[in-house]
């Protein structure tokens, strides 16, 4: 596929959890659009990095800020923000083996620290009056699996309805805020849920797969999406092809969601 | 902006109301990535700019559109890619009360009825293909009705909706690709005129009316209207391959007219 070379040229742009899964599939794309790519993660991961790498746990408000101060000081400013970092380490089973510390937790991945980095960095996209935010949800904040990863659906909803507001409100300052729901995406992360969502309920990873895929209510496409296939969704939306696109909800998941929207 | 090189290439597009605003942008951008494009319209816009194939035809008639589709196969071949893009309304304002069974008809007839046929024509060939993509070009009035002026039309809009979800069940295994696609306010040259036609009864001015317009819709945060460039770049976006994993989805594009999540 022949790619549009450098309309992001000159574009700065963040991805976090931009080591692994869909987070470095955005990354590499973004970059082959011609942007000057950022990444953050837990740690560094091994082998040559394909872009700037900032060590950084966002749930740790230090390290969100730390983030933030970095990019402010390094770089002239901050076109595109990919919050793409979260996740579940909560147990299957339902709302009775959730424990306060599991809800903390999703809360603070997956909700909480794109708040932060958001509060921290946007204003200066205001400041420059042209940005772009995206935050990466998940199916399950429209439809959720209490059986599989109940809490992780339900944090996916906050994040949801505060990137709805958000966007609202920077709109008028020339900054566009969007919000991308994948479905069942191929990635490592995928695999380790779904090995351990097996592990507890004595399946192997392909039947915990089709489980899950049947709990949906079955895939149209009939498979997982590549995580390429998230990336390509995500550098049109950041494109200035997307000028009009603001405050609203992409979901990218084969068909599987069942209603109209 | 820049433009996608041909990822196009080898596709026959079919754009219904292809001559005119949204439609024609649509057209031209498929041309740009070089697929062979046929537009349908009553009536030729008399533009000798007009590049892609032209049939006039009007779909509101049951029997056109099987001539049309046939045309279409004995000049070019299996068609790949078809935007149901023709759709208005002839209704009067007034709200409820001052619609007859006719404009209902009339607007059933317009945006719902004529996308089914031409869709019921041309799935088969998509089928035997294993392949294809459809967009319904709606109006987020589907969703965010406006009774005063617009009852009839959006509530086809919102039926088109639901027909596009159900088709795209159906027919994404067979490998067809179905989305809707729902505008806000688009400045067209039709807009244009009634922008222009309001400034001239009230004596206030273009911007003034267009400001008016945009509150009655609740505000759009972007401060302007679409332009129909906007939208067809999201619509190339969608029939690419690059969308392969998009299917099922209404997808809105508002200046985030929306208010809800």
């Amino acid at each position: 596929m022949e790619k549009s070379t450098k309309e992001l040229s000159g574009k700065i742009a963040l991805v976090t959890g931009g080591t692994k899964g869909i987070g470095k599939a955005i990354a590499d794309e973004l970059a082959q659009l011609g942007a000057t790519v950022i990444i953050t993660a837990r740690s560094k991961p091994d082998g040559n990095l394909r872009h700037a790498f900032i060590a950084a746990d966002l749930t740790k408000p230090e390290d969100n800020e730390e983030l933030a101060k970095k990019i402010i000081a390094e770089y002239d400013g901050l076109d595109i923000l990919i919050n793409n970092v979260g996740g579940t380490s909560a147990p299957a089973g339902g709302f009775s083996v959730l424990s306060d510390a599991d809800w903390e937790n999703d809360l603070q991945l997956n909700l909480l620290a794109a708040i932060k980095l958001d509060k921290a960095l946007v204003p200066l996209m205001i400041e420059h009056n042209t940005g772009v935010v995206i935050h990466i949800s998940s199916l399950n904040g429209k439809l959720p699996l209490y059986a599989s990863n109940f809490s992780y659906g339900v944090t996916k909803a906050a994040l949801n309805n505060y990137s709805k507001a958000l966007a609202n409100e920077v709109a008028p300052k020339g900054v566009r805020v969007i919000t991308v729901s994948p479905g069942m995406v191929k990635t490592t992360a995928m695999e380790t849920f779904l090995n351990s969502y097996g592990a507890s309920i004595g399946k192997n990873l392909n039947e915990t797969a089709q489980l899950v895929m049947n709990s949906l209510g079955g895939v149209p496409m009939n498979r997982l999406a590549q995580p390429e296939e998230i990336a390509h969704l995500v550098g049109f939306l950041v494109s200035p092809k997307a000028s009009y696109i603001t405050g609203t909800n992409y979901v990218i998941d084969g068909g599987t969601i069942p209603t109209t929207f | 902006m820049e433009k996608f090189a041909k990822e196009l290439t080898g596709k026959l597009a079919l754009v219904t109301g292809g001559t005119k605003g949204i439609g024609r942008a649509i057209a031209d951008r498929l041309l740009e990535a070089g697929a062979t494009v046929v537009v349908t319209a009553r009536n030729h816009p008399g533009d000798e700019k007009l590049k892609p194939y032209f049939i006039p035809t009007d779909l509101t008639i049951p029997s056109e559109t099987d001539k049309v589709v046939r045309e279409i196969n004995e000049n070019f071949g299996t068609i790949d890619i078809l935007v149901n893009n023709m759709g208005g309304s002839t209704s009067p304002s007034g709200g409820f009360g001052a619609l007859t069974d006719e404009h209902w008809e009339n607007d059933l007839q317009l945006n719902l009825q004529s996308s089914i046929r031409i869709d019921r024509a041309i799935l088969p060939q998509m089928v035997e293909q294993k392949g294809g993509v459809i967009i319904h070009i709606s109006s987020l009035s589907g969703i965010l009705p406006l009774y005063e002026s617009l009852g009839a039309y959006a509530v086809a809009k919102a039926a088109l909706n639901n027909y596009s979800k159900s088709l795209s069940k159906e027919f994404t295994p067979k490998g067809i690709r179905v989305a809707a696609v729902s505008p806000g306010m688009v400045k067209t040259d039709t807009m244009g005129a009634y922008l222009q036609s309001l400034s001239d009864t009230s004596g206030r001015s273009v911007d003034e009316v267009t400001k008016n317009l945009m509150t009655t819709l609740g505000g759009v945060p972007m401060g302007r209207m679409a332009l129909p460039e906007e939208i067809a770049e999201l619509v190339g976006f969608l029939v690419s391959p690059r969308a392969s994993y998009i299917t099922g989805v209404n997808y809105i594009i508002d200046g985030g007219a929306n208010p809800s999540l």
